[in-house]
Order: C-alpha cells, then structure tokens, then sequence
C-alpha cells in the first residue's frame, strides 16, 4: 500500500541483556497504518506491543533495545536510519504520544501551564502569548472546563481522567499526523474510559489524525477502532477489521474473542485460553500459540518462518491452518 | 511479568548451575567467594600446617623474599608469610564478629521497631539510632579506645556499640514497608501466631536487606580493623595483624619493602574480593528488576 | 441466612488534621451460597469496606455480624470462628505472596495451621488444592517470582481456601492479570461457586460483576446508591450513577 502513512513489515526488536545475551521481544511485526485510521493494537503481556510503540517513538534505546531487522518507515522516512536530531522533528511534530495513564502523565513538579507550554514549543521559541492561547485551546479540544485555572495547577489537584486529557492535549498540540496511544485508560474507571475514547474519535475526525490505540481490552478496541493488529508473543498474528471480528482467522483471536466474558451468560462456560502465555524469549519454533491452541497439529511447531497471509483486502493473518480450519 | 528463563524442574545440575552463572553477576560472586575463601581457609589452616610459628625466630633479621622464606623475614627474624596468614582470625575474625554481632541485635532491635505500636517507643529508640549513627565510625572507635584501653576485643565491643544504629535503620525501614505488604495482611487473616509471623514471614524479607549492607560492611570493617592496629590501638605486638605489622615495618620501608607490601596486598586481597562479591550482587538485583 | 450483615457501617480516615469519610453508613447483606458484587469507581470506598467485612479493618461506626454475632467485641476483632469463615484474595497479585516463601509452603502452613499438622499430609493436601486451582506440581515448588500474575493470584486462592472458609472476599482480583488470567480466575470461582463458596466480590469491571455475581450494591463516594439483583441492575438500573456506569461499558457492537 503505497499510500499508507506508517510501514511495518517484519520488524524485529533485540534488547540487550548483558554483554553477550539478547533477547528477542519482537520477533515479526507487520502491518500498515492508513492517514486517519483509528487502529487498535491488541496483547497481553510479554506480546511486546509495548517495544513496538517505542520503535514508533524513537525510545527504544532507553530500554537498551534495538531493532535487530525489517523496515519500518513513517511517511517514506525510514524511522530505523533515522538520526537523533531527525527524530526530534519527529517526536512530538509528526508523531505524538500518550503514555499510560497509570504509569507516566504529567511531571509533578511543574504545572500543567509550564508542560503544555513545553509540549507546544518543542524546544523552538515562541511568544509567550501565543503559546498560551493554544494551551487554553487545546484544554477546550479535550474538554477540560476552566482551562485557565487548570493551567495553574499542579497534577496532584486533578483527577486522573483529567491528567490523562492532559496528556492527550500535549500529544495533540502540534497536530501530528500519527499518534500512538498506549493504554491511556488502562486504571481509569469506565465512565472516564468511555469519554477519553470519544475524544480520541473526535480528535481522529476533526485533525484527521491517524492512531494507534494499543489495549489488552478486546471489547473496547472492537467497539472504538477501525482495524485491530493480534499480537502475541512477540509477533503481529493478526490483522483483521473491526466489524469482522467474528470472522477470525486465527486460533489466537478466536480464543479472545470467545473468552470475552461479556459474550456469555452469568455463571455460564467460560471459554478460556489453556496454559500459560510463552516467557519472554523461551519461545518455542514455529507458531507460538502451538502450544495453547485447539487446532495446534505437529506441523505448527515445525521450524519454519511463520508467513503473513492474505485474506483480504484489509485482513492478514499468520495461522499457516487457517484454510484448513475456516474453509477457503 | 518475571523474566526468569522457563527452567524445566527436571533440567540437569549442571545445566542450572550454568544458567545461574550466566546470570548477570556471575562472574563476580564466584571469583569474589573463592578468592576470599581461599585466604580464609589458607589463614586457617597454614599456621597449623606451615614449618614456621608465627613467633618463632627462624633466620637473620630482614632476610629478603626467598624459597624457604616466600614473603622474607621481619626485623626480629620471624617468617612473614606465617605471619601474614595467622593475621588472619585476627583481621577477618574480628572483622566478621565485628559485622555480624552488630547486625544480629541491630536487625532484631529494627524488627521490634517496626512492629511497635507504641508511639513513644518507637521515637525514642529511632532518635537514639540516629544520634548514633550521625557520628563518624572511625573518630568514635579512636576516642573509645582512649577509654576502654586497646585490644582487639575492645575494638568488637567498640564497633558493635557503635554500629547496631546503622543496621536497625535498615531493619526497620524494611520491616516497615514488609508489614505493609498484602502477605503479612493475609497473616492476619490466617489467624497465625505473632511468633509465626515474625519469624517466618517478617524477619527473612528484613534480612535480605540487611544482609546484603551486611557484606558491604564487612569490608568497611576489615579496614577499620586493620587502621586501628595500625595506630596502635588494637592489635599489640607479638600478635600477628596486617595493621600492626604495616606499622611495625614502616620504619623498615627502604631496605625490607616485604614488610609493609605483604600484608598490604593482604588486607587488599580481602577487601577486593569481597568487593567482587558485592559488585557481582548488585550486578544481579539491577539485571533481574 | 445471611452469613454476613452489615449494620450502619461507617470508616473515617483520619490524616495530619484533616478527616476523609471513606465509607458513609452503609448496610449491607451476603446470604449464604450467593455470590455479591460491590461495583463502584476508585476511591469509592469499596476496597475499604471490603476489608471491614474480613474484620482487617475496624469501622469507626456501626458494626459487622458473622451467622448474627458481632465479629468485633468492643476492641477485639472476633478470631477463631470467624477466621476460618472469612477469607480474602487481593488486588495484586506481586505482594500477595510472601517473596521467601515457595508456594507450596506457603499453602501448606495454612494447612498444618488449621487442618492437619503432619508435615507430609499437609504438603499433599496443599498440592491438591494448588492442583484444583491449575498449578502443576513443578510449579508448586517455584518461589513467587517465578510465576505469572495469574498463577500468584491462583495461588493467593489456595491459600485462602486452605482454611476451608465459608465466605471469600475478592478484592479487584482480577484487575492487574492478563485476559487469559481473567477467564481462567473466573472459571475456578464459578466452580467454587458451584461448590458451595459464599463470594463477596469487589470490582469496578462490570463485565466481571454481570458474570459471577447474584445481587449487586453500586457505590460511590462511600455510599450504596443503589443495590439489587444483578439482572436487575443491568438491565434497567434506577439510580442516575448506575445508569452512566451501565452505558459506559463498551458493547460487544456490530451484530
């Protein structure tokens, strides 16, 4: 897809352990992200979803990681080649971030004017009133009542789901044409999560911004994007719209989406994944799911490279029984 | 998450004694243990075995290093390496009691602390403990020892005096955030006794802690120990000691250097390895978070 | 009959002078084999009263009964009885366990505690429990961090049932695992359920409330704004509060 905004394909992302060891956390990731799409990225822990958002943000030599292989390009710019000082007209210009909101958010030792200040300016200088009246406008974008005071204040004084609108306002402050989202409403109670989500589709409507809502959250990735990316255990298993969810053709995505509890009666069977998800780097050859997966035979364990297939348009998957389970 | 690798429970010895060592720190903790093993047992064993006493006058004085004599000999004809090693129940001995009487009373004394619900106790014995600790260790231990007269006994006392503070802040500051974990809770709900619950539950989180300062220390220790014999206030001559024996050969540094170099290297041989120790340690908790 | 009840129960924090009111008079009933929810956002108080009724936590106001009687007699919390009928599984799963501890000795202390004080029976008793809750025997013998939030929390669960106890407070258990972890905790309460376990069950994921639990008390701000039975409450909540909680939940969409 040439006209696609951001191109992943079989990326692989290398931590350093010690001196001699590394540790593979992303072993093939694949997929695109289209100028406007609200894409949803889905996995649980150890599925290295996180490594992957900061390969997108230039961050990932903070963790002492490094992108072993594959491409990986932003706009034809090729973000693996890209130098520190090309990656700071990047960061922030073209592409935003919204941290997690139970972990990062604002510094709490500066007020939400002075962040904001600095999230609009990035490093370049600006008249103080300017700055300002974009930060009162931004604060109104993400509905944030009497902006002017809240300018003042620290982060202790607001609520969580008012710091993450925060954060959302920073990310948002240069209009960036992708902004990667990881887990921003992960702790925030439901109430705020359903508000912070329709700011995201309006923000995605009105700025045209495409971006990458990263979620262990099936039903809510189902309800709010437009296309979902599986991964698991370090690999992009899937990739699948929204509205065709049912219509999985992997074993992995089938198993999720079954095993949402808001699908069965009270007290009914639950449908639940066997086993443990694969430690982090002890991965077995061939597909990693083999082992917790219904229609696993010998040959899914077999040593071969694991191929992204064509489904569709739109659909990508890596289940090399996916004919023989879905039909053709 | 954890990141420890997936070991099968039926993975062979060897195999998990390799993964251990490949671990972060490693190296460092076995180099550092055998290193100080070695001198330990050495000190140890040598004197009972060696062809010399440690007294003994076996040759002319300030004999230089030679095959019977590998470190020479001293200005009154005593062999050095003898020497050198029976320094060592004196300079490590000393140095372990001096670290582990400390950190046995001061653990316990932090736990109760923790535990305590009585107010006034509680800031009494915490002020107490940071008066103590506020004094530098080695200007103390000198002005004790003007007190308590020399010996090396009276440095143990000295140093268990003067260190226990240190050890029951660490001990307390842990024990206080531990009684604050879900396990202890879950204790409670348990119905276990209070004894059970110190003991089993409380006391081995503590004294991870304060165990792993407890090495650090011990080196802090064994150079304390070696500095106030070198000043003349622990160790007394005939006794062998590294300290006292770098003073003693001072005098000598021009013609005989074995005198000073020796024990030197031993007191370093020491603190190095520990060192290792601790390095290869903390090497491995920051590989591990 | 109603193994627990709550009368006029209140919990004021007390801090450097100021006076936070976490829970607000509130009354509250778990009939015996039921399976009752406490959903509310944090901060709501729920965690706080969760923990009143496992006797953890003394109400400045009103008091607790177990079977009719009072599991506080003045300033004593009422141990014995009520220690092998109430039992609690927490929030996180990575200071649940004690760090020192193998699992299985952690499991077959409660054992010889309460059960059996031979050391061989009690560790076979602790292993079949941990085995009912899915822990292999390999990984019995691991320390705690050797196993993923999941398995902890299973073992959390163990150990709590090792008591044998009629009641099981969960507080948010299954708010820091992964799905899978989820649906596997749920599955094992759903078979507890079946076995006859009383489950008082603290969440603010309603998807969790509106699969195991019979009857539900909404609160916020240390108050019960509306309780009853679950399918009620799901399906046409009176309350203002409940009714934004209802609709903010994601839908399962596009049939």
């Amino acid at each position: 897809m040439s006209n696609a905004l951001v191109q992943i394909d079989s990326l692989c992302i290398d931590v350093k352990v010690t001196r001699t060891r590394r540790l593979t956390i992303v072993n093939s990731a694949t997929f695109d992200v289209h100028p406007g799409q609200l894409l949803g990225l889905i996995g649980e822990s150890g599925s290295g979803k996180t490594m992957l958002c900061r390969s997108l943000v230039g961050t990932l030599h903070r963790r002492g990681a490094y992108i072993n292989s594959g491409s990986l390009t932003f706009n034809g710019i090729d973000l693996i080649k890209a130098t520190p000082k090309e990656w700071r007209d990047i960061r922030g210009k073209e592409i935003g971030y919204i941290p997690q909101s139970a972990l990062a958010g604002p510094n709490p030792v500066m007020t939400i004017g002075a962040q904001m200040a600095e999230a609009i300016q990035l490093g370049e200088k600006m008249d103080k009133s300017v700055v300002r009246k974009r930060a009162i406008e931004l604060l109104e974008i993400v509905q944030i009542r009497r902006p002017e005071i809240v300018l003042k204040q620290y982060p202790y004084e607001l609520s969580g789901g008012m710091k993450q609108r925060v954060m959302i306002a920073c990310a948002i402050a240069r209009e960036p044409k992708l902004i990667v989202a990881d887990e921003p409403t992960t702790g925030l109670d439901v109430t705020v999560q359903a508000e912070i989500m329709q700011l995201l589709k309006q923000i995605r409507k009105d700025l045209n911004t495409a971006i990458i809502l990263v979620s262990h959250d099936l039903p809510l990735i189902n309800e709010v994007c437009d296309d979902i990316v599986i991964m698991h255990a370090g690999s992009t298993v899937e990739k699948i719209p929204s509205a065709n969810i049912e219509r999985t053709r992997h074993p992995y995505t089938e198993a999720l989406y079954k095993s949402r509890i808001d699908l069965v009666e009270p007290r009914g069977k639950l449908i639940t994944i066997k086993g443990q998800p694969p430690t982090v780097g002890d991965w077995p050859t061939g597909c990693r799911f083999a082992g917790r997966c219904d229609y696993a035979k010998p040959g899914c364990s077999a040593d071969v490279e694991i191929p992204s297939i064509k489904i569709g348009p739109n659909h990508l998957t890596s289940c090399i029984r996916q004919a023989e389970i879905w039909g053709k | 998450m954890s990141n420890n690798k997936a070991f099968a429970a039926d993975a062979s010895r060897k195999e998990r004694i390799k993964e251990w060592v490949s671990r972060p720190g490693g190296f460092g903790i076995i180099t550092g243990s055998l290193m100080f093993a070695a001198i330990t047992l050495v000190g140890f064993i040598y004197p009972l075995v060696g062809p010399y006493a440690a007294d003994e006058f076996v040759g002319e004085s300030l004999e230089g290093p030679s095959l019977s004599h590998p470190m020479g000999l001293d200005q009154l004809g005593r062999d050095v390496m003898t020497r050198v090693f029976s320094a060592v129940p004196a300079d490590i001995g000393i140095a372990f009691l001096g670290v582990t009487i400390p950190l046995t009373i001061g653990t316990v004394v932090g736990i109760l602390l923790g535990i305590s619900k009585n107010k006034y106790v509680v800031s009494t014995v915490s002020s107490l403990i940071d008066g103590i600790n506020a004094f530098p260790l080695l200007i103390i231990a000198i002005a004790m020892v003007t007190f308590l007269g020399p010996g090396l006994f009276n440095v143990v006392i000295i140093l268990t005096l003067m260190s226990w503070a240190r050890y029951a802040r660490i001990a307390r500051t842990k024990a206080v955030v531990v009684l604050q974990q879900n396990y202890i809770e879950a204790t409670k709900l348990m119905g276990y006794s209070k004894r059970r619950v110190i003991s089993k539950h409380v006391a081995p989180n503590v004294s991870s802690e304060s165990l792993a300062y407890a090495l650090s220390d011990f080196i802090l220790v064994i150079i304390i120990v070696s500095g106030l014999s070198f000043l003349g206030f622990a160790a007394r001559p005939p006794m062998p000691e590294w300290g006292s024996m770098i003073a003693d050969g001072r005098t000598f540094l021009g013609q005989a250097w074995w005198l000073t170099v020796f024990p030197g290297l031993a007191i370093c041989w020491s603190a190095i390895s520990l060192s290792f120790i601790v390095e290869g340690l903390s090497r491995r908790d920051r590989g591990n978070s | 009959m109603n193994l627990l009840e709550a009368f006029d129960v209140s919990v004021t924090f007390k801090a450097f002078g100021y006076e936070v009111q976490a829970v607000k008079n509130v009354d509250f009933v778990l009939p015996q084999g039921k399976v009752v929810g406490i959903v509310g956002e944090s901060g709501s108080g729920k965690s706080t009263f969760a923990r009143v009724l496992t006797g953890l936590q003394e109400p400045t106001g009103g008091y607790v009964t177990y079977l009719g009687a009072p599991i506080q007699d003045g300033k004593e919390i009422y141990k014995g009885e009520l220690r092998k009928a109430v039992q609690m599984v927490f929030q996180d799963p990575y200071s649940s366990l004690n760090p020192r501890m193998r699992i299985i000795n952690a499991v077959a202390e409660a054992v010889r505690v309460h059960q059996n004080p031979n050391k061989a029976e009690a560790q076979q008793i602790a292993l079949d429990l941990l085995k009912r809750m899915g822990i292999s025997e390999i990984d019995a013998f691991k320390y705690p961090s050797s196993l993923s939030g999941g398995q902890r929390q299973r073992a959390s669960v163990a150990r709590a049932l090792s008591v044998q106890p009629k009641i099981l407070i969960a507080d948010e258990p299954t708010s820091a695992i992964d799905q899978s972890a989820q649906s596997q905790l749920l599955e094992l309460f759903s078979e507890l359920i079946k076995d006859g376990l009383s489950i008082v069950l603290v969440s603010h994921d309603l998807g969790v409330i509106r699969y195991l639990t019979d009857n539900v008390y909404v609160m916020q701000n240390g108050e019960f704004v509306e309780t009853g039975s679950s399918s009620k409450i799901f399906e046409s909540p009176s309350n203002a509060y409940t009714q934004k909680l209802i609709s903010s939940i994601p839908s399962s969409g596009k049939k």
